[in-house]
């Protein structure tokens, strides 16, 4: 299958990235064209929602939403843009208003229990010694907090600038601004994150 | 080469260098910069640190049943008209089609034998004449050709008398 087609949009031939393909596919009917999107997003769309969130069962069940969404929406849905750029667009406002719907207060507690809960990474050293362990997870702490700390739109690009691998011009599609707001948000964001993580170098 | 540092567009130049998005020839370029600069170094290594911490921040596996739990609540969301009809779809997938369609032949019948009744107009008038007579109008009727015999009857037998 080719990575993308070409098809007329409105008379303007638009490029269509096979994923928007999948999704027309859904729209006729197609529910395995669902299941191949849903394989091939699951992990970087519930990912995204673990980092804006830091808490895993909430970014689950934020995904399943972002899901149920897609597939709800299949019967309206038109590729005006990239499939991936509509699938953040959800995950994102619906992250947003979960923080924003009071679960934020509970955030420092999920990220104690999180902490617990979660197990312990590898290391180079495919038997780290205890002192590993936790230099490793200090880190890490460190780092979630760090995120955590950012301002909700500023985490939400470079969430998708790191992870994600987007274009400035996507994530500005993602979050409705505009391409040099997305610049000015990830160079604020980033002095930010050197400021609390420069020293781990 | 002007200090990406004093401006935000080259800042961002050395942003993507930092995070790799940078082409080789403007990367040895600013990395030739870098050199003499240490406010740019500071830069690059603070976002180079950056990079590395958050790459090693992974996040834990999806949960084996998300799928499943997904699936579950998309065939929830099937309304309740669905509900009740699909443990009777085969049933009527099987029988319902064929009553549906002798229906159809039904009504279609129906239709076509009911269309030459109102079909001429000029007989319109007469036949609503016909539909209109009630019983106790024949039952009237009936009664005045009962007289109207009797009466011819009686006129014929004075006449008989008379001529004898």
């Amino acid at each position: 299958m080719p990575e993308r087609v070409k098809t007329d949009m409105g008379g303007a031939t638009a490029a269509l990235d096979y994923d928007a393909e999948l999704m027309l596919r859904v729209k006729e009917g197609d529910g395995a064209s669902f299941g191949l999107l849903l394989e091939k997003h699951r992990s970087p769309v519930v990912y995204f929602l673990y980092r804006m969130v830091q808490n895993h069962a909430v970014a689950e069940e934020l995904a399943q939403e972002v899901f149920l969404r897609v597939y709800r929406s299949r019967s309206s849905y038109e590729p005006t843009a990239r499939f991936t750029t509509w699938l953040f667009r959800i995950a994102t406002h619906l992250a947003l208003n979960s923080l924003r719907d009071g679960k934020n207060e509970r955030l420092q507690e999920r990220l104690d229990r999180d902490s617990a809960e979660m197990p312990a990474r590898q290391v180079a050293d495919s038997r780290p010694s205890v002192e590993q362990k936790m230099v490793y997870q200090a880190r890490l702490e460190e780092v979630r907090q760090a995120v955590a700390a950012l301002p909700e739109k500023q985490r939400a690009a470079v969430l998708m600038h790191k992870y994600e691998e987007m274009e400035y011009s996507q994530i500005a599609r993602v979050l409705r601004c505009s391409e040099s707001a997305v610049k000015s948000l990830l160079f604020r964001a980033y002095e930010t994150l050197r400021a609390r993580l420069a020293h781990m170098a | 080469m002007k200090c990406p540092i004093e401006t935000r567009d080259s800042a961002e130049l050395l942003l993507a260098c930092c995070t790799r998005k940078l082409d080789a020839e403007r990367t040895a370029t600013l990395e030739r910069h870098m050199e003499i600069c240490p406010a740019c170094r500071e830069f690059a290594s603070g976002q180079r640190a950056v990079w590395e911490a958050l790459d090693a921040w992974e996040a834990a596996p999806v949960r084996l049943d998300f799928d499943r739990r997904l699936y579950r609540r998309i065939d929830r969301e099937v309304s309740w008209w669905q509900l009740l009809v699909r443990p009777l779809r085969p049933t009527l997938v099987r029988q319902g089609l064929p009553i549906a369609a002798a229906a159809c032949l039904v009504v279609v019948a129906g239709l076509l034998l009911e269309r030459p009744a109102s079909a001429p107009p000029a007989a319109e008038p007469q036949s609503a004449q016909v539909e209109a007579v009630q019983p106790d109008q024949v039952e009237h009727a009936l009664d005045a050709m009962h007289m109207l015999g009797e009466f011819s009857y009686r006129v014929r037998g004075d006449a008989a008398d008379s001529k004898m």
